[in-house]
Order: C-alpha cells, then structure tokens, then sequence
C-alpha cells in the first residue's frame, strides 16, 4: 500500500508552465527592485515637491480667500468696515472707535456672504435702535474691482431700500485708505471733508465721536451759518461761522 | 537576493515537492499557482545558507506549509468559497492510483501532512513534529489514526514504520 500511495504522489508534478511562470514572475520581481540611480534622492526630490506644491497650494489658497477686494463701510457711529475677499464672504470686521470695536467683537460675520452680514449688522439691536431713532447711515462700497464693487452695491441698495435714512454709495480705494490713516470709516470721512470744507478747525476725532446725523446737522448749521451770519451774530457777540459751530456742540450731548 | 540560476536550480529540485504539498493543502489550481510563485519568490529574496540539500528541502516543505496555513486562514479566503473549489482541481495522478490519492485526501486536514511527509517524503515522527511543530506524540497519534483510517477506505498492509 506504501507503494501504491508512492507512485500516486509520483505522478503528481509541477507542471513545465508553472514552472516558467514562476521563473517568469520572479525575474519580473528582480528587475523591478534592481537599485536604480539614487533611489533615495529621488523619492526625497518627489516628495520635497509635493509637500512644496502642497504648501503652495495652502499659502495660494489662504491667500485668495483672506485678501479683502472689496470693503463695505458702514457708518452712524458706530462705524464699521467690513473686507470682502473674491468670494463675496466677508473675512474682516474692524471698527473705527470704542463703541465701533464693542459691536465688531460682538458679531461673527466672518466667513458669511456678504449680504447675510450687513443685514445682520442692520438687525443688531444697537443698529436697529438708531435706525429707529431715524439715525442717517451710510453705506460705501470700495474695492479695485469695478465689477464686484458694482454687484456688491446694487446688492447692498436692494437690501436697505426699505430705509430711505440709509444712504448707499461706492467709493476708490485710494480715498478709504486716506479715511483709514485719519482713523475714520469712509463714510465718516468723506463726511468729514464736508465739514473741513466749512469749518477748518474741526478734527478727525471729533467727528469719529459724532453720529452720522449729527455730522449731517453740522453741515446743516455750518452751512446755514455762513447762509445766515447775521441772525447768529447778535446772540454770540462777535461770533462768525465757526461760533455757530460750537454752539450746536450741546445739541449733540443731548442726544447721546 | 539569489541569482537567476540558483532559483532555477531550486525550482528543478523542489518543484514537485511544493506542488504536492499545495495539492493536499489547496483546493484549486489558482491558490496553488500562488503559493508555489510565493514560496520560491521566498526563496530568491531570502538569504538563508543551507547546510544540506536535507536542509534545504525541510526549509521548502515548512515554508510551504506555512504558505497554505496563512491563506486558509486569510480574513479574505475564511468567508469566501471560490468558485471553483467545487470543481475540484482534476488530478494528474496515473490513473490506477487515483483512488490512493483521492483516499488521502479525503482524509481531515491533521491526517494527510503526516502521511505525505512519513509515506512519501519518509520523515520519522520526531522530524516531522519539528516541521509541523507539533509534539512527536502527537505525530505518533495523529499517523496511528491516519492509518487506521485508510486501512478502512484501502484496506492493504500499512506497516508502522
């Protein structure tokens, strides 16, 4: 019986095909991990490259989505400017004084749309109590790019055309930076270069305390002042113009 | 990594000692086919010096072994039936002794490496314990049973030895 189970065993072969395919296989094996030229530098060289194209990408990324293209200044006082990157997402939020500061803190518009976030800015309940209060706010729109200053001003007037105290308007670039190096928000500033126009002795901190209706009052009072010099002229000896000016400064108190 | 040739020499020496121990482990001709590549692939990358030709074939046989032990118990092949498993691979076996053969590997799996390795290969149960790593009593048991088994399918003279 051994024998029988021998010669069983005996006739069971590697086939001549698995043989070669085996030898086949190995070989192909051998060649493939056969060194090559500075294997190790090669794969140091690929992978230095992609972990530079990897930050690239990163820093290329970071850098489209957080560069502002386009600002959007709110101004009653509080005042405040928002950066709108390519994407139309807001990526910053700075305010110009204290108060200005307080609401910046207090809000997370980053990364919103832009438009979620004026209107949400609208809706706060300080924003909404000088709306109320029939408080005149401005809107500007600044940016390089003519096109999305364009939608996003189109846009921002659709949005407040229900308040005909908020006043919308696109500016340069060049202009808000000026407003930014007084410390003013654009609005601000381009109200305060009406009020330099009449009152020479005013200053950007004075109007940077001031709301935006009663800068509107100034010009009012500064221009009816010079429209109408003698009507003042009795009660303030010999005050001209600029006395005008000072005197509505309790007006503004009063209100505050 | 061993040259061409000595895989080539190894393959003529031990080919159909692989192929027969993937036909009592395996089922089909695929999982043969890969075991028997793996293990001489094993063996071109391994750096192993053997002492003998002795050596050399126990190192092939044990390789082999483990080579069909780690596919069947792959998480892969455990919950799977490969198609062709139920068309059992057609065997080359001369044809009087088919039966033999089919006898042996109809046996449970435990039974048939130690009667390929004492009745064909003619290891005694101590070395074959060391193969399989198993206790030589263990062995004795495990080819006590075996022959008694194929006594009952074959009938014939199956001596101890």
């Amino acid at each position: 019986m051994r024998d029988e189970l021998r010669k069983a065993f005996d006739s069971v072969h590697a086939s001549r095909e698995l043989k070669e395919r085996t030898l086949e296989r190995i070989r192909t094996y051998q060649e493939e991990k056969k060194p090559r030229p500075a294997p190790g530098l090669r794969r140091g060289l690929a992978a230095a490259a992609a972990c530079l194209a990897l930050a690239l990408a990163g820093w290329g990324g970071h850098w489209l989505y957080f560069t502002p293209t386009a600002a959007i200044s709110i101004d009653v006082n509080p005042s405040l400017e928002l950066g709108v990157n390519r994407f139309d997402r807001v990526v910053s939020v700075e305010g110009y004084n204290e108060d200005s500061q307080a609401l910046a803190a207090q809000l997370s518009v980053t990364h919103l749309p832009y438009e979620q976030a004026v209107e949400q800015i609208l809706d706060t309940q300080e924003i909404a109590a000088l709306l109320a209060q029939e408080e005149i706010m401005t809107i500007t729109v600044t940016g390089s790019n003519e096109r999305q200053r364009g939608r996003i001003l189109s846009q921002v007037e659709a949005e407040t055309a229900q308040s005909p105290n908020i006043h919308c308007q696109s500016a340069q670039r060049e202009e808000v930076e000026a407003a930014h190096d007084l410390g003013l928000s654009y609005g601000k500033y381009r109200a305060y270069l009406e009020v330099l126009a009449l009152d020479p002795t005013i200053t950007p901190e004075e109007i940077q305390g001031m709301t935006m209706r009663e800068i509107r009052e100034l010009i009012q009072d500064l221009s009816g002042g010079q429209q109408e010099p003698q009507g003042n002229g009795n009660g303030q000896g010999n005050g001209n113009g600029q006395g005008g000016g000072h005197g509505s400064g309790p007006g503004w108190g009063g209100r505050e | 990594m061993r040259s061409e040739q000595e895989v080539s020499g190894a393959i003529g020496r031990h080919a159909d000692t692989v192929r027969r121990l993937c036909l009592i482990r395996l089922k089909n001709e695929a999982d043969t086919e890969d075991i028997f590549q793996n293990v001489f692939l094993k063996y071109a990358l391994s750096c192993v010096d053997f002492e003998s030709e002795e050596h050399e074939k126990a190192w092939f046989i044990r390789v082999t072994l483990n080579a069909c032990k780690d596919l069947l118990k792959s998480f892969f092949r455990s919950r799977t039936v490969p198609l062709d498993e139920m068309l059992e691979q057609p065997e080359q076996a001369a044809p009087d002794y088919t039966y033999v053969l089919e006898a042996v590997l109809a046996l449970p799996q435990k039974y048939r490496d130690v009667v390929y390795l004492h009745y064909y290969e003619g290891y005694p149960a101590p070395e074959i314990g060391q193969l399989l790593g198993k206790n030589v009593n263990t062995v004795y048991t495990l080819l006590t049973r075996a022959r008694k088994l194929l006594r009952e399918k074959l009938g014939g003279d199956w001596d101890e030895g």
